[in-house]
């Protein structure tokens, strides 16, 4: 059983919570959402966050648009949708429900 | 002094060294390897090429213009190599993929990172998993043989065996599937070698890489020559080509008739030169002889066709089974002409 594999397991099954919570405050650019989680620690490389992104395209979770930018060429901003603030209610509960669960266990 | 490439990274131009913009170059080929059963890879790839476009200009200022090498591998640390990726997103598709390596698959490539000449004794070594030094020792004794064509065999397998290029080729030489790890691997001894390369570069006064350098140049020169004589030889012997391949085809079709004749015959019915035989005779001539003079026909025409139109190589299952049919056509051919021969001593 090594550590650092658990731990990383654990990062990673909250990212997607964490994207999602990210972009419930509004609309991001993707380098400004990778920076974010990659000072967080929560990912080692930022490959890893491309396809993700990708995917929760794909499902319908995001969606993006242009936006024109003062330095080169327009920008992607990602934004929830209506499913993707659905989905990260859902995300919420089991979230509050494992943080109260490890806290009765820590008692 | 150092060549720069401009490259459009995002819709941005830059101008990038050559070692670096190999490597990123590299890089980008094996992630898009990596991503490709992903959907709508262009799209990721477009994402990360925007995000390395980011991450370059934050490097340039008004003193610094060009992309170095030093700011690609950064930029590659950052964003990670495949096998990190990997590592993060599916480890336990990973995982499957590693523990199913039993099943090898090999593909002939030349071996063009361990070349002596054209690295055809690398890759056939890599073929059949053993020591390249045995496969040029073994050729140096067939040219002390008299009698064996292994000079002209070795030309024909240095124009028609296909070079390990990408990533994907080199594993499949050497029998590794083509997983995220390997691919990664490979992509950071590619790393290491464009580094080794410019290390080479600096050290060239080392009398070893001179003498190496020389003997390269001699390779190439003399590789040159080989082939320019080669392309030559094809370009003389083309018309004779195309006769002989329409002499066989006629002799197919011909073939192909001996055998309608011959089942027309089983049911009693007389027609052709070949009634005094019984039919079955000239049925097992005649289609062993359209696999005889076939095969090689369609093999020839497909590698030919394949230096131009970058078809894939066939796999190994066809041409073993397409040898062990022209090797039993040969046996059956042979058998019924000593037939046809026992009676009509003369003709044919």
């Amino acid at each position: 059983m090594n550590v650092d594999n658990v731990k990383s397991q654990m990062r990673k099954g909250m990212l997607e919570y964490c994207i999602l919570l990210l972009l419930h405050k509004g609309k991001a650019y993707s380098s400004n959402i990778i920076q974010k989680l990659y000072d967080a620690h929560l990912i080692v490389v930022e490959g890893t966050l491309y396809p993700l992104l990708n995917r929760l395209k794909n499902d319908g979770l995001l969606s993006y648009e242009w936006v024109e930018s003062t330095q080169g060429p327009p920008r992607k901003y990602y934004k929830l949708t209506d499913n993707g603030e659905v989905f990260l209610k859902e995300l919420e509960d089991a979230w509050d429900e494992l943080n109260e669960t490890v806290n009765q266990l820590k008692e | 002094m150092k060549k720069t490439l401009s490259v459009n990274l995002g819709g941005l131009i830059y101008q990038i060294d050559e070692d670096g913009f190999n490597l990123l170059d590299e890089y980008l080929n094996n992630i898009r390897l990596h991503f490709r059963k992903e959907q709508g890879v262009d799209e990721i790839m477009a994402d990360m090429e925007s995000r390395i476009s980011d991450l370059f200009s934050e490097k340039l200022s008004p003193q610094k213009k060009v992309i170095v090498i030093a700011d690609v591998k950064e930029v590659i640390t950052r964003l990670g190599n495949p096998d990190q990726i990997a590592g993060e997103e599916e480890e336990e598709n990973a995982k499957q993929s590693t523990s199913s390596t039993g099943s090898r698959n090999r593909q002939l490539y030349r071996d063009t990172d361990n070349k002596m000449i054209g690295g055809v004794a690398a890759g056939l070594a890599a073929w059949i998993d053993c020591d390249a030094t045995w496969v040029r020792l073994i050729m140096v004794l067939f040219l002390i043989v008299p009698y064996t064509p292994i000079l002209l065999v070795y030309i024909i397998a240095w124009i028609v065996i296909p070079p390990a290029r990408t990533a994907a080729e080199k594993l499949n030489m050497h029998g590794e599937d083509v997983t995220i790890d390997n691919i990664g691997k490979t992509v950071t001894d590619g790393f290491n070698k464009v580094q080794q390369k410019a290390n080479d570069y600096i050290d060239s006064g080392k009398p070893r890489s001179v003498i190496m350098k020389i003997s390269d140049t001699i390779v190439a020169v003399v590789a040159f020559l080989l082939k320019a004589l080669l392309v030559l030889v094809l370009i003389v012997c083309c018309p004779i080509i195309f006769v002989l391949s329409i002499c066989l085809i006629l002799l197919i079709v011909y073939a192909g008739l001996i055998a309608f004749g011959g089942s027309i015959e089983m049911f009693n019915l007389s027609w052709g030169p070949l009634q005094h035989f019984s039919p079955l005779l000239n049925i097992s001539t005649s289609i062993s002889a359209v696999f005889l003079v076939g095969i090689p026909l369609t093999a020839f025409a497909f590698v030919i066709l394949r230096q131009f139109l970058h078809w894939h190589p066939m796999s190994n299952a066809l041409k073993i089974s397409l040898t062990i049919i022209w090797i039993i056509s040969i046996i059956v051919f042979c058998i019924s002409l000593s037939y046809i021969w026992a009676v009509y001593p003369l003709t044919l």
